[in-house]
């Protein structure tokens, strides 16, 4: 979760960047000003833990937890698991509390460095003091993907470390320990190798002996599913609950100018968005995007809102939250002229005009192919024969009817295996083979409907006669386009089947668009 | 000269197009990728070698010569040299032509990157205005603490709104230069980068790559972070371009979103990807944590019909290079545009093939020079100075010539004909212009239009007659001609967009004065409808013309788009001459479609099979092909003959009985059945021992060349190997002629 | 630095204590038959008689086997300062022969103060082991190998393990190897011929006894009266602590705790708890400290993830356990949805999301492992349609929504039947 600070903050750090930055402006390289051991700090002012307790409310007794597990200035401690849901503060509030606290440490993610070798050499580098810079090829200062080599190399670079904070006497006193930050250990799982990654970083603290490190975890998992035959001697586990809907509340209400009508946002909000979701970010994104539109009817956003405002706002918003609950990926369309352009996307003809069209071009025979391949996927093989004969899917209905005799439960099961089994899959001849029934009973629609009379002469018939390269071309690119997937190695091999990505819909857009009757060909269960 | 040779050469679209599916080879569809450069033209004389090369040279001679075939014998260096000239016309003609298309498609987009530019600025802006990090802050491993939402990714979604990608490998090109050229800092990232094998390692590997320089050691997002705070980089944008995102591997690419998005503050990166399909492919393709990082925005690029209007535009209607089409070959370049492949690149190579044929096949067409450079009257003599005997006479036996009886007499005015040929087409793009300008508020094609209006034997004009005019909504044989479809769609137009209807007219045709007179005749008229409208007070669309009849501005509206009609059909009837009826439209207009299809679409796969079935007519051998066609002899090609003989068996073949009868073939029943006959009369031995091997080959060497025969059909695609459970059947791949 | 207050420097000074294993073992290793005195025993007569040896140091995880083998070899050292050096592997790290080699090699010169070439192949390292081990063995000298996590090494071919012992095998060497695994069957593990040159000397760990946590206990609090402590301090927390030990109550906590995990390490996690729980006001420990300890170690990470659901993931957990109650065999997103829907028809429930806000919520029940697919490799189908498991009991998820915020009542009706 991004850490929110209350604006007189946000003010006095900026003005720190802007005298930081000055000095950054002038364009020397990176090794001008190498990296000293106060970059292991946080450095800047002092954090009190008052404000610290106000940057995450509904955190206090995992603020004050941690900072009594991490102890006073010095004192050995025992490795730390933070775990807890995603977005509930778990990294942004250990590094304040570190940065409260003003204790060296060394932040490396699981995230970014995604595979040992990178993490190894990630730790090592901010633990001697080393950056990547033009001048040393964007290189590490060790190279290391061994954990053994690591634990070595830990250790040497450790005991530098100490040497220079003893000689250090300068500036507030940070103690005589580095504190090892390892974020996203849940990550780990996936990796190659993972599992003996992770018992070693559980282990870490116990290889090592070194109780100048105090060990950290940050993971979104409890720690018991990481037990794995061999197990490990556990750390002491931190949990962060998920929020509750008045912690949301406060969160959501700090750094906001005009908390009030905020707030009356939050009443009408927060609770049914929270039922979906309750996770920060999401929430946020979500939120960001509905108050905009919720200031919409306001002139100025400085107005404490009275109740008939609220009420007037509130009825403004409200046709707007049912669709937006239901939404999870908003894009929002820049370019001016887009709707006009939709319009004229679709090729002209009457029939194409009512219906929705399909947003993008595709050329017919692949529009066929699309369609023989949601048939294949849809409808059982043993079908084909009936459907596609020369009555063209004439006797379905009597089919349909067999179906309805059948008994009941062993509908329901098939059904159900049926719902299992999701989109069939199918070799490349069922689909060259349906294709070339449907293409040559959509002929006659497929005639009028894209070309004159005489253009039905020389176009299409003559090149239904050479379709085929081009028709492997075209299952080629709809495979690109996600809307066929394929397994197997070489499609001329026996060993690869297709399967159709489509939703019905879209193959309905795509059968009314070549005015083709898809729904009479569907086997409906 | 031979267009085999021609034909070899590539055509810079196709270039793009086989490399297109070169990277997509990639995604396993190496066998398609095969069919795919066979059927873009360029590369079937490859593909089934021979054939082509020997099909080319036998089929265009007979024809040229049958245009040269006169009494009086041509001499051959004057032959070549004309045949070089045209070569070198055909290379300025095209040169134009292309310089053209490449013009409007850089116009197209143009909007869209500007766009796209616009938001980048905007959003880095927004970045920047929260507030600098120092250095040390920008280095540093872990997250900046102090903005909020600082993890939203912008990104845009490009909808190319085509299934193919070849166009637009183009267009993000030009995009990744144009952005370049504004200093953003740019990567193209394509779906190879996007390897589940590489994983987001590799992808990373790419960015530094492109970024910082060739050789990382380990990719890492540090460097990234660590180079963009060197030399005042981080005065500029990062910009990551994928260009098919549907091909992406979905776990990698949002990996790669989410490890960017940890960075976003420090790294103002921006994503472009594009989306060929929907504009929601994204969330089928990211994880749901991937998905919600993304601060998304839409562009949309124009349609490639769209693109195809302007194209025909520029190149047909408005003075280009005088090279056209006829009826014929544009309907089948529409078929082939709508059916076959929707790419641009296919259409501009077909217009290619075209252009080259006829310079290839047309001797007069060496003319179209002077219709490229557009000074006409030094045309008159030195166009005629280039025509020789041979040339003239061809000139006055073409079929267009013939049949507006313009006999050898009339030699001299050959340059007032070669005048107005090239004058010719102006009125007649003018008109077409003119209704694809009343057809955009029906949202016409320009693409229906302007085949339609090719048609030489223009049918829609009999319905013009005044008489046809009022019953005109009732004609049904008219239903799909676009013109009527336009008349009738005119009737319901509001005032607003008759006028800019009008105002677009007369600027089309400002320099034509007859047709400019008609229009300005209508705008009295116009004023009058729009002086009602305004008394009327409310915006008067037609529906609600329709809903309460208002007397007034009714009438005015009706009578006023009647005129409009009027003047439609009065452009149609005067000027609406296709190129096709015009004396000496030859040299100009390109019509044979058949040697453009045979060109286009070459169907390898059809092609394979057939020449399979009769080898003896590709590879002349003496042996088998003074023998009939339909007997097999040991003689053949092992690989044709066991093809004739897989047509016999169904489309599983039993190996057993394969070899069986491939065996019989190669070892003839005679020589194991009654040797004796054999020794006994030998003379009968030495007569046809041209045509059987001396002694039938060993079992093992029969089995050995079956084992290669069977293994080169495999190859060829045209049988698969057994299979687990039937170990002794081989397949049969079903399609294909 | 010199003037911090006797509540953090004792905090400080009991922290330490309880993070460092040999500290706590120290007390544990006092009596004649502890397994301190055992290994010291073979130890130092295997280092006196010259003679080869190998033992096996089994026992769970966190019951102070490596703590008293530092003990050990750390005394060994003392007493005999030349005549013995120390190689210590550990199985997490160099449990592929070759790293291990090479580790081994490093070890050996860095004791013998000879460089190291990190270039050294495998036979290389290997022929420089067995020849240091003749020479040790000439100069009377032991080597002790230390292999901790020692089943690990007997994982894959054995190299290392067949090595060394086969080395120990000829009469000029003289070495110790001692193995510490958690895995009480590690010897079973071993391939015959390695078997064979081992000599089966076991030593097991068990959970310590009653007084023996009392002394700990006392061991761990009790403040040294020499140093800077007021002296009223010192007698003020020493009394606290006795109470509290005394107490019935404590002792009931301790036996609780002892029930779920007996180990050494587990109580000395309990008590740095308490420790950090401290009142650094008084400085002064007191029974809360304990309770909270007791309470923040006791989890139910199943509960807490049910409680972290939003509502709508309780719908789709709640579907899938009827699902599973109606003897689906396997079902996927889709039946979900299909099931989702049916309640939804029958009780017009408030929430009814689209599909893909559901899948959402589908993704996050799945990476918060409360769900997960069935079956690991079927990647063949997207997503929806792979069959998916609950990863929780009936139970837990009863408990998680009575004990949830606000999970409608509806829902848990709908779970009962």
């Amino acid at each position: 979760m991004p850490p929110r600070e209350d604006s007189s903050k946000v003010a006095r750090r900026s003005t720190r960047f802007s005298s930081s930055s000055a000095a950054v402006e002038n364009p020397e390289p990176n090794e001008s000003h190498p990296p000293t051991i106060d970059d292991l700090t946080f450095g800047g002012e002092s954090f009190p833990l008052d404000a610290l307790l106000s940057d995450f409310p509904g955190r206090r007794s995992q603020i004050l937890d941690l900072i009594r597990l991490m102890g006073p200035l010095d004192s050995p401690t025992l490795p730390v698991i933070v775990y807890g849901d995603a977005s509930t503060g778990k990294t942004s509030l250990v590094l304040q509390v570190l940065r409260h606290l003003n204790r060296p440490f060394v932040y490396s993610s699981c995230r970014a460095c995604y595979n040992p070798r990178v993490l190894f050499e990630s730790i090592l580098n901010q633990l001697l003091l080393h950056s990547k810079s033009s001048s040393n090829g964007y290189s590490s200062a060790k190279r290391c993907d061994k954990p053994s080599d690591f634990v070595n190399l830990l250790r040497q670079s450790l005991g530098n470390v100490m040497e220079t904070l003893d000689s250090r006497s300068n500036g507030k006193p940070v103690g005589k320990m580095v504190y090892l930050v390892v974020d996203h250990l849940d990550l780990i799982k996936e990796w190659d190798k993972g599992a003996v990654i992770l018992q070693f970083l559980f282990n870490l603290y116990s290889l090592l002996k070194m109780p100048q490190l105090g060990v950290i975890l940050i993971s979104g998992l409890p720690p018991d599913v990481y037990y794995s035959n061999m197990g490990y001697t556990d750390p002491i586990p931190l949990y962060f609950p998920e929020y509750s809907e008045d912690d949301l509340r406060q969160i959501f209400l700090k750094n906001q100018t005009n908390r009030k009508l905020y707030s009356a946002f939050l009443d009408v909000v927060l609770r049914p968005f929270s039922r979906v979701t309750r996770r920060v970010d999401e929430l946020s994104t979500t939120f960001s995007s509905l108050f905009r539109k919720y200031c919409e009817p306001l002139d100025d956003l400085g107005v404490s809102p009275n109740e008939d405002l609220k009420r007037r706002l509130y009825s403004h918003l409200k046709p707007l939250l049912a669709p937006c609950l239901n939404e999870i990926f908003r894009v929002s369309s820049r370019s001016h002229d887009d709707e006009r352009r939709q319009k004229k996307a679709s090729y002209s003809s009457e029939n194409r005009e009512e219906v929705g069209v399909l947003d993008f071009h595709m050329s017919t025979s692949a529009k066929f192919l699309l369609i023989a391949a949601f048939l294949a996927s849809r409808n059982p093989a043993t079908l084909d024969a009936s459907m596609f004969d020369s009555t063209g899917g004439m006797d379905n209905r009597k089919r349909k009817r067999k179906a309805s005799e059948k008994s009941m439960e062993k509908k329901e099961i098939a059904e159900q295996e049926a719902v299992m089994k999701g989109p069939g899959s199918f070799p490349l001849e069922r689909l060259l083979a349906i294709f070339q029934c449907i293409a040559s009973v959509g002929d006659t629609s497929f005639g009028e409907e894209e070309e004159e009379e005489e253009g039905e002469a020389t176009g299409y018939d003559r090149e239904k006669t050479n379709l085929m390269s081009d028709i492997l071309l075209q299952v080629s690119s709809l495979c690109d386009a996600n809307l066929i997937i394929k397994s197997g190695s070489c499609p001329l091999e026996g060993t690869s089947r297709y399967r159709s990505m489509v939703s019905e819909d879209l193959a309905l857009k795509v059968g009314k668009s070549l005015s083709f009757p898809l729904a009479k060909y569907l086997y409906r269960r | 000269m031979a267009p085999s040779g021609t034909v070899a050469d590539p055509p810079p679209s196709s270039a793009t197009d086989s490399f297109n599916s070169g990277a997509t080879a990639e995604n396993d569809i190496r066998p398609f990728f095969v069919l795919h450069k066979a059927s873009s033209g360029n590369l079937q004389a490859k593909s089934t070698g021979t054939v082509k090369s020997k099909r080319r040279i036998e089929s265009p001679s007979p024809s040229k010569f049958a245009k040269k075939s006169e009494p009086e014998s041509v001499e051959e260096e004057d032959n070549d040299y004309f045949s070089t000239l045209r070569l070198k016309v055909f290379d300025t003609v095209w040169s134009k032509i292309e310089k053209t298309i490449e013009n409007v498609l850089r116009d197209s987009n143009s909007k869209v990157f500007s766009g796209i530019h616009d938001w980048i600025r905007e959003s880095f802006e927004s970045i920047r205005s929260s507030g600098a990090l120092s250095l040390s802050e920008a280095v540093r491993s872990y997250p900046v603490l102090t903005q909020a939402s600082s993890k939203q990714l912008f990104t845009a979604l490009v909808l190319t709104r085509n299934l193919e990608m070849v166009d637009d490998l183009l267009t993000f090109e030009e995009l990744h230069l144009r952005l370049k050229s504004q200093g953003c800092h740019v990567a193209k990232l394509s779906s190879m980068d996007f390897s589940a094998k590489n994983g987001v390692g590799g992808c990373l590997r790419g960015l530094l790559r492109q970024f910082v320089m060739p050789t990382i050691d380990v990719a890492d997002v540090t460097i990234l972070a660590s180079w963009y705070r060197e030399n005042k980089n981080h005065e500029n944008p990062v910009v990551i371009i994928v260009d098919d995102t549907e091909r992406c591997c979905g776990s990698v690419l949002s990996d790669l979103i989410l490890i960017l998005s940890e960075w976003a503050i420090k790294v103002p990166i921006f994503i472009i990807m594009g989306v060929s399909t929907a504009h929601d492919a994204p969330r089928k393709i990211l994880s749901m944590n991937a998905l919600q990082r993304l601060c998304a925005s839409k562009f949309t690029l124009s349609s490639p019909a769209e693109r195809m209007d302007a194209v025909l535009e520029a190149v047909f209607l408005k003075p280009c290079s005088g090279f056209t089409v006829s009826h014929k070959v544009a309907l089948f370049m529409r078929s082939y545009f709508l059916c076959q492949d929707g790419t641009l690149t296919s259409f501009v190579r077909t217009l290619k093939i075209a252009c080259l044929q006829h310079f290839s096949l047309e001797p007069l067409s060496i003319m179209l020079e002077h219709f490229c450079q557009d000074d006409s009257n030094q045309l008159s003599d030195e166009g005629t100075g280039l025509l020789t005997e041979a040339t003239m006479k061809h000139a006055f036996d073409l079929p267009s010539v013939t049949r507006n009886k313009i006999t050898r007499s009339t030699y001299e005015m050959l340059p007032q004909f070669l005048l107005d040929l090239q004058r010719m087409p102006n009125p007649w793009s003018i008109v077409v212009l003119c209704i694809y300008e009343a057809g955009k508020f029906d949202k016409l094609r320009l693409l229906d239009i302007f085949c339609e209006t090719l048609d030489p034997e223009a049918r829609y004009l009999k319905y013009f007659s005044p008489s046809a005019t009022v019953n005109s909504q009732s004609h049904i044989s008219g239903r799909n001609s676009v013109i009527r479809q336009l008349l009738r769609k005119l009737r319901d137009l509001s005032p607003s967009q008759l006028s800019s209807l009008l105002k677009s007219w007369e600027k089309l045709t400002a320099e034509f004065s007859e047709i400019n007179d008609k229009v300005m005749e209508l705008h009295p008229f116009m004023r009058s409808v729009e002086a009602a409208g305004q008394r009327q007070g409310l915006p008067s669309s037609p529906k609600k013309h329709a809903s309460r009849s208002h007397s007034k501005l009714e009438k005015e509206l009706k009578a006023m788009t009647d005129k409009v009609a009027a003047v439609i059909e009065f452009m149609l009837r005067e000027y609406m001459k296709p190129v096709e009826s015009v004396p000496f439209n030859e040299i100009l207009c390109f019509k044979n479609v058949d040697k453009l299809q045979s060109a286009l679409l070459g169907d390898p796969r059809g092609r394979i099979q057939s020449d399979l079935l009769e080898s003896h007519s590709i590879l002349h051998c003496m042996c088998c092909s003074q023998r009939g066609t339909t007997t097999l002899l040991p003689s053949m090609h092992d690989t044709s003959i066991l093809y004739t003989l897989a047509q016999e068996h169904a489309d599983v073949i039993n190996l057993h009985d394969w070899y069986q009868s491939f065996k019989t073939i190669l070892v003839p029943r005679s020589s194991k059945a009654k040797p004796k006959s054999k020794t006994a009369s030998k003379s009968k031995k030495r007569k046809d021992r041209c045509e059987e091997p001396p002694e039938p080959p060993a079992e093992a060497l029969v089995q050995a060349r079956f084992c290669r025969a069977v293994m080169e059909l495999q190859i060829a695609g045209l049988i698969r190997m057994p299979s687990k459970r039937r170990p002794d059947f081989v397949q049969r791949v079903a399609f294909g002629s | 630095m010199g003037k911090e207050n006797p509540a953090e420097k004792s905090l400080n000074l009991i922290r330490g204590r309880l993070c460092d294993p040999t500290f706590v073992f120290r007390p544990l290793s006092s009596s004649s038959e502890s397994n301190y005195s055992k290994l010291k025993f073979i130890v130092s007569n295997s280092i006196t008689e010259g003679c080869n040896n190998s033992i096996l140091l089994l026992g769970p995880r966190g019951s102070g086997k490596s703590a008293v083998l530092d003990l050990v070899v750390s005394d060994t050292l003392e007493e005999y300062p030349d005549s013995v050096s120390v190689i210590k592997l550990n199985g997490l790290l160099h449990s592929d022969d070759n790293c291990a080699f090479k580790e081994i090699a490093r070890q050996l010169c860095m004791e013998h103060h000879l460089l190291f070439s990190k270039m050294a192949s495998f036979d290389e390292n290997s022929q420089f082991i067995i020849a240091m081990l003749r020479e040790c063995g000439l100069a009377h000298k032991t080597i002790i190998f230390v292999l901790d996590e020692f089943d690990m090494f007997a994982q894959g071919k054995q190299r290392l393990l067949y090595s060394l012992l086969d080395a120990m095998q000829s009469v000029t060497s003289q070495a110790v190897v001692i193995g510490i695994s958690s895995r009480l069957d590690a010897d079973q593990l071993l391939e015959k011929r390695v078997r064979s040159r081992f000599s089966h000397r076991k030593i097991l760990f068990l959970p310590p006894s009653r007084e023996e946590i009392e002394s700990l206990l006392e061991h761990l609090f009790s403040l040294p009266a020499d140093s800077s402590f007021p002296i009223g301090y010192i007698s003020q927390f020493s009394e606290k602590i006795k109470s509290i030990t005394s107490d019935t109550r404590f002792k009931d906590m301790l036996r609780t705790f002892l029930n779920a995990n007996s180990t050494v390490n587990s109580l000395v996690k309990f008590i740095f708890r308490a420790v950090s729980f401290m009142n650094m006001e008084s400085g002064l420990l007191s029974l809360e400290n304990f309770k909270a300890a007791l309470s923040s170690m006791q989890r139910q990470p199943k509960l807490e993830a049910i409680r972290d659901c939003s509502v709508l993931e309780l719908y789709l957990l709640v579907c899938m356990r009827r699902l599973e109650v109606k003897e689906q065999s396997s079902y996927n997103f889709i039946s979900v949805m299909k099931e989702y829907k049916t309640i939804h028809d029958s009780f017009q429930t408030s929430d009814y999301y689209a599909q893909n806000v559901c899948l959402r919520a589908f993704e996050h029940l799945r990476e918060r492992e409360v769900i997960s697919y069935a079956e690991t490799r079927g990647q063949t189908q997207t997503g929806e349609y792979r069959p998916m498991k609950l990863l929780i009991s009936a139970s837990e998820l009863h408990q998680g929504m009575r004990s949830h915020a606000c999970c409608p009542a509806i829902l848990v009706k709908l779970l009962d039947h």
